[in-house]
């Protein structure tokens, strides 16, 4: 069953801004990672589906309930990161905890407790004064303390360092594992290539691609970059039988495209070359989204 | 000439939070990487170079002025992006840009129009209210606030965070262009590709106290380099390892499973290692671009302490 279904849904503020005839379905314990420039509609999408916003048109649903009709009932079993945090006005973290779970109507803070022992959080810290970092961890038990079994993330790692992103999304894969249905939007392709079952790509409102990670980890070709210590090497190299897709004569960089199965015999080539370099160029989620988005570009200009 | 002077800063919250002993500088011409965990005190740091706070010793100067004495005076002068935006509310983007002109006395419309051209900040986006603005659009504004007078010297508190990756590109290629022009520029940032491609010198902050400083080029060259290596049976991984292992005194095994390595090897010894690979059936080989990214995360990881641990 779908968790998590947009069906027609349109937001519309007017001068071309807002999200427009999304469809989108998410199955239970699916990860779906969401992404797209600045103003895109990233956010709007994910209030739509916690029933902030009514829809102009069309509807969003989470396990079959109609967001807007539903708003409070879905907010009792749905977690939400969101993207801009603001705390209402409490003292501290813990305060700010209490009241969530009497809301929530949990009695049971063992979760909660786990939670904020792993992000090293002090809870009992001023919430007005909390850093950038501590306002995250905070939001993050705040969602998943309840054990809820949908999880809406709004860019939740944005301006956390390395290490504490890492942390963050172990949790959140760890909640992918036990059967959660998560709804993740970002800027790090890195991220959601890591996490993800699927990655929607919204650009000026509208789903334009849904790619699963699958697809774009398993590619039947491969694309290397190699430099060569001297040009006659260089030269030699290029006229042998490999596929080119670029050349950098003036660093003596050629890069070509192999199937995945040949990379033992580009080895066994490369023997007979003095080579400086080897890189193996990914075919990322990046890449895929990067040519989605030129394609479509081509196509406007092309008189569509 | 130093632009930028923190000497011996020392601003102690108690609990041994804060920034202890930090000396910097950062000369004319130069862009400089702060980079440390979140917590660390770069932002402490940098608070103190815009004046707001008084350190407890020590000074922070810019063009060899008292910051906090002379906050004023160096404002016309200084681009500042906060790392947290709190803009005022009931404001459109278009007054607030207005206002910050006039606290700035300085209204310099060419270069307000390249700023917003190049962060595709349009009418629609400034006529709105900054209270129902997007986190991307107000960063976006704190930008270009940051840069419309043309200021020589640019402190940027992780100026990226929250911007699209198109718009990253726009920022790095921008912070070229200043450098060309000559402007001296402080960048924080936890984004290592970000600072690897703009920065001359880079220091790095762990709990108050400056733990490394050095010289950007340094680390780009660095002569040896990581890969991931899946052969086709566990046989055959040992085979070939212990192959390598005799001729290549340069390579380290990290890590791996039954049928993959992950293994470094300085650049000379390159072909040798090709050559070892290449009699056996090798699956997959490809090579990890973050040696960057993992010298910073030896700095980052040494005690797992993210600040404020529930004792």
């Amino acid at each position: 069953m779908n968790v998590i279904q947009l069906d027609g849904l349109t937001k519309d503020y007017g001068h071309g801004q807002g999200v427009f005839d999304l469809n989108l379905d998410i199955a239970g314990g699916e990860m779906m990672g969401y992404v797209g420039t600045n103003g895109s509609g990233k956010t709007t999408t994910i209030r739509n589906i916690l029933g902030f916003l009514k829809p102009t048109k069309g509807k969003s649903y989470v396990n079959g309930l109609s967001s807007w009709e539903h708003a409070s009932e879905i907010a009792s079993f749905v977690g939400y990161v969101p993207g801009e945090i603001a705390f209402p006005d409490l003292k501290t973290g813990i305060d700010f905890l209490k009241c969530q779970a009497e809301f929530l109507g949990m009695s049971d803070m063992s979760y909660a407790n786990e939670l904020i022992e792993r992000l090293q959080l002090d809870p009992r810290a001023n919430l007005k004064r909390m850093s950038k970092g501590m306002k995250q961890k905070t939001a993050l038990v705040a969602a998943l303390m309840n054990d809820a079994p949908v999880i809406l993330l709004d860019e939740p790692t944005t301006g956390l360092d390395p290490l504490m992103r890492a942390t963050f999304l172990d949790i959140i894969k760890e909640e992918h594992k036990k059967g959660k249905t998560i709804f993740m939007s970002s800027h790090s392709f890195d991220e959601l290539e890591s996490t993800c079952d699927r990655v929607a790509l919204i650009n000026d409102g509208h789903i334009i691609d849904v790619c699963k990670m699958d697809d774009i980890h398993n590619r039947e070709f491969k694309e290397f970059k190699i430099e060569f210590n001297t040009a006659e090497d260089y030269q030699r190299f290029i006229r042998g039988k490999y596929e080119i897709t670029r050349l950098q004569e003036q660093y003596s960089q050629a890069t070509i495209k192999i199937r995945s199965t040949e990379t033992a015999q580009l080895l066994h080539t490369l023997r007979n070359y003095n080579v400086k370099f080897i890189s193996e160029l990914p075919y990322s989620l990046e890449r895929h989204f990067k040519t989605v988005l030129r394609n479509k570009k081509e196509n406007e200009k092309n008189g569509k | 000439m130093h632009v930028i002077e923190v000497n011996d800063l020392t601003k102690d919250y108690g609990f041994g939070r804060g920034v202890f002993n930090v000396n910097l500088h950062v000369d004319e011409g130069e862009v400089f990487g702060f980079l440390g965990p979140n917590g660390a005190g770069k932002s402490t740091t940098i608070r103190h170079l815009m004046g707001f706070s008084k350190p407890d010793s020590g000074s922070t100067k810019i063009f060899g002025m008292e910051t906090f004495d002379k906050y004023y005076e160096i404002l016309a002068n200084v681009g500042y992006i906060p790392g947290e935006i709190a803009l005022p509310a009931g404001l459109t983007g278009k007054a607030f840009i207005k206002m910050m002109q006039d606290l700035q006395h300085c209204h310099n419309q060419k270069q307000l129009k390249r700023m917003l051209d190049l962060f595709e900040l349009d009418q629609t986006a400034l006529a709105g209210e900054t209270k129902r603005m997007s986190l991307g659009v107000k960063r976006k504004l704190a930008v270009v606030t940051a840069f419309m007078s043309d200021p020589d010297v640019l402190i940027l508190d992780e100026p990226t965070s929250g911007l699209d990756p198109v718009m990253q590109e726009n920022f790095i290629e921008f912070i070229h262009e200043e450098k060309k022009r000559g402007k001296t520029i402080l960048l924080s940032s936890h984004i290592f590709s970000e600072i690897d491609s703009t920065c001359d010198r880079i220091a790095i902050i762990k709990d108050g106290r400056i733990v490394s400083e050095f010289v950007a080029d340094d680390l780009k060259h660095a002569s040896r380099k990581f890969y991931n290596v899946t052969f086709r049976s566990p046989v055959g991984k040992a085979i070939s390892l212990d192959r390598a292992k005799e001729r290549i005194p340069s390579l380290q095994l990290l890590g791996g499973g039954d049928n993959d390595a992950y293994i470094s090897v300085e650049d000379r010894d390159l072909n040798t290692l090709i050559d070892i690979l290449s009699d056996i059936n090798v699956v997959s080989f490809s090579n990890r671009k973050e040696s960057l990214e993992d010298y910073f995360m030896k700095f980052y990881k040494e005690d797992k302490d993210f600040g404020g641990a529930l004792k």
